[in-house]
């Protein structure tokens, strides 16, 4: 057990420093003087952390609309996903919608949404919203149906009520379908923040990327790129860390 | 005491209803209290839905279905099932599975653990309370399902062919200490199965059924005394008594 982790935490460093490597050469061989190197784009973001407030304020604003528009994400997506999951007159209401959703590319409606809503938060919000909740809603869907029906007929057969069924096996046994889309909604929810704030509303990380590649500062762009991805890894991790004490019992399903 | 008469029972195969099969037709079937009934026939007889049925699962398309003179129109506290694949929660450990018939019911909290303790170690499942079902092997996982429905102190256990996914080893020791605790109380149990041996071991009397529909071909009784030891086995009433029904089976057995 032990063994094996360190193993596996040797293994994946060293396909980062392999990464890393090809990295540096690429950039030394290729001559443009717009690639950073590694090296350059881990200084840039340490400039970022620790020499440029401005940086702190742009992850703030779009943080902002992360945190809102994927707890709205949430908020709808998981109801609608149960209600999908276990009505069956809902779920057929419900059904071309969500293939649609599924289907349609976000981005072209971004220019619309900002002529509807204006250049605020709330556009950006729901901009993310949009990205995220039919993936936690799909999800969700699919963990409700796949609860084993046996199970609700065991509850049933004990007279369980609705509520009963709904809290005791539904719920639970759609839990780790739940936390699938929940991580996959956070990924996308992440993509729209960041596509949001580059092609239309400049503000918040969005804006200092344009602002970084407009002074063709490519490391800084880089830098600001990690720190996108290290807040990701982030999340996720603490989201695993839930769904490990929440869901552990359930082999890993995500669709998405 | 379990009176069915004239049941009918048709599963409609498409949405709109059209297409139905007739699962069972014309059940007359009794059990008496504190009697241990076994029900057997090929696959398709419908046994299992005639169970579901008693268990007031499903709905039934005509005659009528009474526990101690009062219609079933759906599961109530005096039966409890043990489901052919454990139903277990695989979220939940051993205590909580053991423990939620009677939590559904309402019961204290302290009263439903010390009950559930007090039958996981009737099942011989001590010590394994905090495991997860995923960590226990096919026979371990149906004795929480006996627990379980036993913790409820049904008056009736309907068991829909409870063994029937277990190896031949571990199934043996469980009829055998489904003899022993059923020796205890002796409460009324219906026991689905498509094992004649099991039919027979367990069983006052044997129901069979012929399939497609559903009927009840005929019922036999199993003279042989309680308590019923492996012993048995051999002996000619037992061996007269499978020989009968291998009989009847392969009659109706279509290829």
């Amino acid at each position: 057990m032990k063994n094996s982790a360190v193993r596996d935490w040797g293994l994946r460093l060293l396909v980062f420093a392999v990464v890393v490597g090809l990295w540096e050469i690429f950039v030394g061989y290729s001559q443009n003087f717009l690639l950073p190197r590694f090296s350059e784009t881990a200084s840039g973001l340490f400039h970022l952390l620790f020499r440029d407030h401005r940086f702190w304020e742009a992850l703030y604003v779009s943080n902002q609309a992360l945190l809102l528009g994927y707890a709205v994400s949430l908020l709808v997506g998981i109801p609608l996903g149960l209600a999908a999951g276990r009505l069956r007159w809902m779920d057929r209401i419900l059904n071309p919608y969500v293939g649609l959703l599924l289907a349609m590319p976000v981005a072209p409606l971004i220019p619309i949404v900002i002529i509807a809503l204006g250049l605020g938060l709330s556009s950006r919000v729901f901009i993310v919203v949009l990205f995220a909740f039919v993936f936690i809603t799909v999800n969700t869907r699919a963990g409700v149906r796949n609860v084993e029906p046996s199970l609700i007929e065991m509850a049933k057969s004990f007279g369980a009520s609705e509520g009963q069924i709904w809290r005791r096996i539904v719920i639970p046994g759609a839990m780790p379908a739940i936390f699938a889309g929940m991580r996959i909604g956070l990924g996308r929810s992440i993509t729209g923040m960041v596509m949001v704030e580059l092609l239309l509303v400049a503000s918040g990380l969005g804006r200092l990327l344009l602002e970084f590649s407009g002074r063709m500062q490519s490391d800084l762009v880089f830098a600001t790129v990690l720190a996108v991805i290290i807040e990701a890894i982030a999340l996720l991790t603490a989201m695993q860390a839930i769904e490990r004490r929440i869901a552990g019992w359930a082999p890993d399903i995500s669709i998405g | 005491m379990i009176r069915v008469r004239g049941l009918s029972k048709e599963f409609a195969t498409f949405e709109n209803g059209s297409g139905g099969v007739l699962a069972l037709s014309n059940i007359d079937f009794d059990v008496r209290d504190n009697e241990f009934i076994t029900v057997i026939g090929p696959s398709g007889c419908g046994k299992t839905t005639l169970l579901r049925i008693i268990a007031g699962l499903i709905p039934y398309d005509q005659g009528e279905v009474t526990i101690d003179g009062r219609p079933v129109t759906g599961p109530g506290p005096e039966r409890a099932v043990v489901f052919q694949n454990f139903a277990l929660m695989p979220w939940a450990d051993v205590l909580t599975n053991v423990t939620f018939g009677l939590d559904i019911r309402g019961t204290p909290k302290d009263e439903c653990q010390a009950k559930a303790r007090e039958l996981i170690k009737q099942v011989g499942l001590e010590g394994f309370e905090k495991r997860l079902p995923k960590e226990l092997s096919g026979g371990m996982q149906q004795r929480v399902g006996l627990a379980r429905a036993l913790a409820v102190d049904p008056q009736i256990l309907l068991m829909d062919e409870p063994f029937g996914a277990l190896d031949e080893q571990t199934r043996r020791l469980l009829q055998e200490q489904l003899l022993l605790l059923w020796e205890q109380e002796r409460k009324t149990v219906v026991f689905i199965t498509h094992s004649m041996d099991e039919a027979v071991m367990l069983g006052d009397r044997v129901t069979l059924m012929t399939p497609r529909p559903g009927r009840v071909k005929e019922i036999i009784d199993v003279p042989l005394k309680r308590p019923r030891l492996r012993e048995l086995e051999k002996s000619s009433l037992f061996l007269e008594v499978k020989e009968y029904l291998w009989e009847n089976l392969r009659a109706m057995q279509v290829e």
